[in-house]
């Protein structure tokens, strides 16, 4: 559809193929948050009360760590709160320079891969 | 004073002011009034309402000028007498709930679980729960809890 | 254009420095998986937008964050819509950073001279996240305290140090008043300023470095 701007599909210009891309799914994606925000619209907890144990699930994006802590025992709790994450998260940043010489490219996937299977991996397991 | 001197010691008064600065932000963000924790005792229960053998939860609720408190404890009676366990699980701080099947303590958060003694019989937390001071005096059964003060 | 955008651009220029921006080819194979960054940008617009809008009955006090929260969901007419855009645009931005972050990866286009991005683009899933954690506190109900105990808790395991950065977080031994207005200093100031700066950057280099052709 955006094809039309250009008669030749060969050339692409920011101004107005990718920008009219760009905007299309903005608007999309507004819409989409919409159908979602009436669907299932927000409610209000519980007061804080000390006395009822409760146990508080995090956030979609923290199950992972949520499952993790509970796998270190005792005084090696700290791999899982802070050692494990940290790791993740300079394996993330480290991307571009992991992917450095020969076998480049299959480092990086490898790292990639640890990430994304770890993150992914942990969050069903939580949910399970 | 030529101009290297003057340069010098300006240098240097910027070198005193940075680290100035940064202590100063350090010990601004840094809470002032971490006290240790201190005990306080309250009156819990009558002596009559005590479990004869087993666990049994009793709720207080603690008021003084800063804060009110309402929470709770378990006590433990058996041939060893009575104890008093904090519910608050060592491993991240949630609370503990009572299981009469299993005889255990269970928190949900991870999966720790005590013993009737307190005593960490699996999952991650680190230490066994907390037992706090009691006193009984004319039929009135009194806990101390540990608050920051 | 339209008079008064001719008008506005004698006042500030705003043609011709980004002509060239606007005119360059991108790569012919661009398809919409390259419009993952650009959703997850309107996410971050819709959240900075909405949390404004909930900022005006927010209160962030121990007494009143709980009540305000009730009010803003219950009375304030179509508040519900306002405080379910910003806690869906919360999820959204970061599943589309991570969406965006994989395209970037199967792409390659993190190799040089693009580094630099992809790890300000990092740092920016690490702030959003951490904007989430901050934000659960706020409405001050039994999964915000407990998933902030537990959470502010995990820094507490580190040996030696943990304790007193958990302090430093808590802004006390408990996470009490003064945890919630921290958490809210940081969630609605710190925060959304630092990912704007880094999403201010992220786009810089792109406007300078183009958008990578696939190989
Ligand atoms: C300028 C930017 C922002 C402002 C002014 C703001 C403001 C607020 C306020 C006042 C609340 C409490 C009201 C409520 O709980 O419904 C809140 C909650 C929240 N915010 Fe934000 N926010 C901003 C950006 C963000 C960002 C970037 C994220 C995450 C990626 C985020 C995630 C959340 C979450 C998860 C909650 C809890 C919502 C709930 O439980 O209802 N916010 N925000
Ligand atoms: S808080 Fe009890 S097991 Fe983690």
């Amino acid at each position: 559809m955006m094809d039309t701007f250009n008669k030749d599909k060969r050339v692409k210009k920011f101004y107005p193929d990718y920008l009219s891309e760009i905007i299309f799914t903005m608007l999309i994606a507004f819409e989409l948050l919409i159908i979602f925000v009436l669907l299932y619209p927000p409610v209000v907890g519980r007061q804080i009360d000390l006395t009822k144990p409760f146990q508080p699930i995090p956030e979609w994006y923290f199950l992972w760590l949520f499952k993790l802590v509970g796998y270190f025992h005792g005084s090696f709790a700290f791999i899982g709160t802070v050692i494990i994450p940290l790791i993740f998260v300079l394996l993330l940043l480290f991307i571009p320079f992991i992917d450095h010489g020969r076998y480049g490219r299959i480092k990086a996937i490898i790292a990639g891969m640890i990430i994304l299977i770890g993150f992914i991996g942990l969050t069903i397991f939580s949910i399970l | 004073m030529d101009r290297r001197d003057f340069l010098k010691r300006f240098i240097k008064a910027f070198f005193f002011a940075l680290s100035l600065s940064i202590i100063s932000i350090i010990s601004y963000i840094y809470p002032t009034k971490i006290k240790q924790k201190k005990t306080f005792y309250i009156y819990l229960t009558e002596e009559e309402n005590l479990p004869k053998i087993g666990i049994r939860r009793f709720e207080y609720i603690f008021k003084n000028e800063e804060k009110t408190i309402n929470s709770f404890v378990f006590l433990k009676k058996d041939d060893k007498g009575l104890a008093v366990f904090s519910p608050f699980c060592t491993h991240l701080g949630c609370l503990v709930k009572w299981n009469n099947i299993q005889k255990e303590f269970i928190c949900a958060c991870h999966g720790g679980r005590f013993d009737v003694e307190g005593k960490v019989i699996a999952g991650p937390p680190p230490m066994p729960l907390e037992r706090l001071p009691f006193d009984i005096k004319d039929g009135k059964v009194y806990i101390g809890i540990k608050l920051y003060g | 254009m339209g008079k008064v955008f001719d008008w506005l651009d004698r006042q500030f220029h705003l043609i011709s420095p980004h002509k060239r921006f606007f005119q360059r080819s991108v790569p012919p194979d661009l398809n919409y998986t390259y419009c993952f960054g650009g959703i997850a940008f309107t996410y971050f617009l819709i959240l900075v937008f909405s949390g404004l809008l909930l900022s005006i009955y927010y209160v962030p006090s121990e007494n009143d964050a709980y009540k305000s929260v009730m009010i803003i969901t219950n009375e304030v007419p179509l508040g519900w819509v306002i405080r379910g855009m910003h806690k869906w645009s919360a999820s959204f931005f970061i599943i589309f950073i991570i969406i965006h972050a994989i395209r970037v990866f199967v792409s390659k286009a993190y190799r040089p001279p693009r580094e630099l991005n992809w790890i300000v683009g990092s740092l920016t899933l690490i702030t959003a996240m951490a904007s989430g954690f901050t934000g659960y506190l706020l409405p001050w109900d039994q999964k915000a305290y407990w998933a902030t105990e537990v959470g502010t808790s995990m820094v507490g395991t580190i040996p030696f140090i943990g304790k007193y950065l958990m302090y430093a977080i808590r802004g006390g031994a408990e996470v009490n008043a003064a945890t919630l207005i921290r958490f809210y200093s940081m969630h609605v100031l710190y925060l959304p300023l630092i990912t704007g700066i880094l999403l201010w950057f992220h786009f810089h280099m792109i406007k300078r470095q183009g958008i990578s052709a696939k190989l």
